[in-house]
């Protein structure tokens, strides 16, 4: 029943016409080119080596949720909780490696597993408890989670971590730092698995009709709490990369990334409605996003005229998918 | 292809007007910064150049420090700029702005770290880079920083407890309201009160936290009437905390002299109206003056001290007035 259901999904994306997946995949390539070339003119410190790997570098963290979020973003979910993932994670990892003593791989092992663990809650309580909409229940978790972090040592910072917790976050292979390395590692697993598998096929089917995918034979349930579970995990793993750039744990860490993780995704060609998006999309995304703060840094923007510029952007994007599927209605 | 080109022009267009209005936000900042310095800078061309990075530029606090800084940028012919993100608790973008800042290579950095542990290693690259780091306001515990300038509170809080005397007899009872437990800034002032309120032979019959919240000040000064209803004085940690207690005082409609700590224009109005006694002021403007003229010290090959006091006043009835224009005057 369900490789009907693909049949039908694969045959529906090559009837919407592969002009379409071009614009999609390389409208926001463009834009990325466009924008760091403008840049460079407007900026001599711009295009620098130095500069490029920092960008990189400050990027990493928002493209490693952005991608987590864009698993929930392609069920037509969404993940409002992945901030506060990171921020519980770091503390309780701060906890078990640094105040008691227990070495940097129990302390990984730890901010992951909460990460994980938050997730699959979300999943649980979206699907077992039949919350009516992953708003709500990751809403909740948004705030139980940020205030688990802030009661675990009653606000107050950790720092001193062991050296190999920080050697995601803060090390360099060449010029290139570990922790993009780690972005890119990710993104291709999560590539094949989207696109390769069959269970990526099916979250894909979840976000183009849930109802068909479940009388199609899709253990939707199983799916979405996988999909939760992943975000979460993907919470833990930037939370990692944080500690280790700042080697300090504190309890607002990841404070609104959430919003920064949706627009990447969304920037990225990914639909609130589901079913459409992709993995480097959202890389770009993520990219334009940190592109554009270090820009306006570097031209001397001050901060509340950034947020101006990246709202703008978000609708912009938006705008041209809203055209995009406009279009390609009229294509049918 | 046609729909291709047009997505594409679309979101080129958009992406250079939103690059575009960053180029034209830039010059807008310079000359406010630059005009003045050309008649202050007499014998060398070049200007030493200065970043300052404050917590945010979003809040009455910061705003006199960035006065202060911008000050002393056109006092000493500096080729300065003020920059911060949009809130206190944007942690990691605070991070980010000190690194693309060191991109563009300054000769000093001035700096108020939202959360000094997770600032360390940005710090670190500075010293790499030979760049002199001067904190303002929140001292860090690194001991590369070229000097911390702030406001001493212990000498804030005896300061404070010295003008309290003044108005008592000895052996009146007087009280103690206190921030967060473990809050350094607020120990001190407490501390510093305590001693300066002994020395002058008054009866501290209570010490009690109130975690700088009004609402939780105001419970405690009315646990504090219902046991010692013959309170005379009290000092308090912060301005918030003292009119919090001055709700619960004058609900009781007990006589007791109050000091607050800070020196905010609510808590000054309250003064005018001899509601509170007096404020023991901090001076940002002062701590953003003196960061930006020690740094350019710094810059011409100087010694500086490890430690700068900023200083602190008690602003009384007769001199309310002329600080709350003075404040309201920066904030234009």
């Amino acid at each position: 029943m369900s490789e009907i259901a693909l049949q039908e999904k694969e045959e529906e994306l090559k009837r919407k016409g592969t002009l379409k997946k071009l614009s999609s995949k390389f409208g926001p390539l463009i834009g990325l080119f466009l924008l760091c070339a403008i840049l460079s003119i407007l900026s001599e410190n711009f295009a620098t080596v130095n500069n490029l790997m920092n960008v990189a570098r400050q990027s990493s963290i928002n493209a490693i949720l952005a991608l987590g979020m864009l698993l929930p973003i392609l069920t037509s979910g969404i993940d409002l909780s992945v901030g506060s993932i990171l921020g519980i994670s770091i503390m309780i990892m701060g906890v078990f490696a640094v105040k008691m003593k227990l070495g940097a791989i129990v302390g990984i092992l730890v901010c992951i597993g909460v990460g994980l663990l938050c997730g699959w809650l979300n999943g649980i309580l979206l699907t077992k408890l039949k919350l009516p909409h992953p708003f709500i229940s990751t809403l909740g978790m948004m705030n139980v989670a940020r205030g688990i972090a802030l009661i675990v040592t009653a606000a107050a910072p950790i720092s001193g971590f062991p050296v190999a917790v920080q050697f995601v976050g803060n090390e360099f292979v060449g010029p290139i730092p570990v922790s993009f390395l780690l972005v890119l590692v990710l993104y291709i697993g999560f590539h094949y698995f989207l696109t390769k598998t069959a269970t990526g096929r099916y979250i894909y089917a979840i976000g183009g009709n849930k109802e068909a995918a479940r009388l199609s034979g899709i253990n939707v349930n199983k799916v979405l709490v996988l999909v939760y579970s992943i975000s979460g995990l993907m919470a833990g793993i930037a939370g990692l990369v944080l500690v280790g750039r700042v080697n300090s744990a504190f309890p607002l860490a990841g404070l609104g990334y959430e919003l920064d993780a949706i627009a990447a995704c969304i920037i990225g060609g990914a639909s609130f409605f589901g079913g459409v998006g992709t993995v480097w999309g959202t890389l770009i995304g993520a990219l334009i996003i940190a592109v554009l703060r270090n820009g306006l840094n570097l031209l001397n923007v001050p901060a509340d005229f950034q947020m101006t510029v990246i709202g703008i952007v978000i609708i912009a994007a938006v705008y041209v998918d809203v055209l995009r599927q406009r279009g390609a209605k009229k294509n049918k | 292809m046609k729909k291709l080109a047009v997505h594409s022009i679309i979101l080129c267009t958009l992406m250079a007007v939103v690059a575009g209005c960053g180029g034209n936000a830039a010059p807008t900042n310079q000359p406010k910064q630059e005009a003045a310095p050309q008649a202050a800078a007499p014998d060398s061309g070049q200007k030493p150049k200065v970043t300052v990075v404050l917590k945010t530029l979003s809040s009455q606090y910061w705003k006199y420090v960035e006065a202060g800084a911008k000050k002393a940028f056109e006092d000493l012919g500096v080729d300065g700029k003020v920059i911060g993100p949009a809130a206190e608790s944007q942690v990691m973008e605070q991070i980010n702005m000190m690194e693309d800042a060191l991109n563009q290579k300054p000769q000093a950095l001035v700096v108020s770290p939202s959360q000094p542990d997770t600032a360390i290693p940005v710090f670190d690259k500075y010293k790499a880079a030979n760049i002199p780091v001067l904190l303002v306001d929140t001292d860090a515990n690194w001991d590369g920083k070229a000097t911390f300038i702030g406001t001493d509170n212990y000498t804030a809080g005896k300061l404070g407890g010295e003008e309290l005397a003044k108005q008592l007899t000895k052996g009146d009872k007087v009280a103690l309201i206190a921030g967060a437990l473990g809050n350094n800034a607020t120990d001190d002032r407490i501390k510093g009160a305590k001693e300066a309120l002994i020395a002058a032979g008054m009866n501290v019959v209570a010490e009690q936290p109130a975690d700088s919240d009004k609402e939780k000040a105001m419970s405690v000064m009315e646990n504090i009437l219902q046991t010692n209803p013959d309170v005379k004085g009290l000092f308090s940690a912060n301005d918030d905390m003292a009119l919090g207690a001055l709700r619960a005082i004058e609900a009781k409609g007990a006589a007791v002299k109050i000091i607050g700590t800070d020196g905010n224009i609510d808590a000054l109005e309250q003064v005018i109206a001899g509601k509170l006694f007096g404020s023991v002021a901090q001076s940002p403007y002062d701590m953003g003056y003196k960061g930006v003229e020690n740094a350019v010290k710094m810059i011409k090959g100087e010694q500086i001290e490890k430690r700068i006091d900023s200083g602190a006043e008690f602003i009384g009835k007769d001199n309310a007035q002329k600080k709350i224009e003075f404040l309201n005057g920066l904030s234009k």
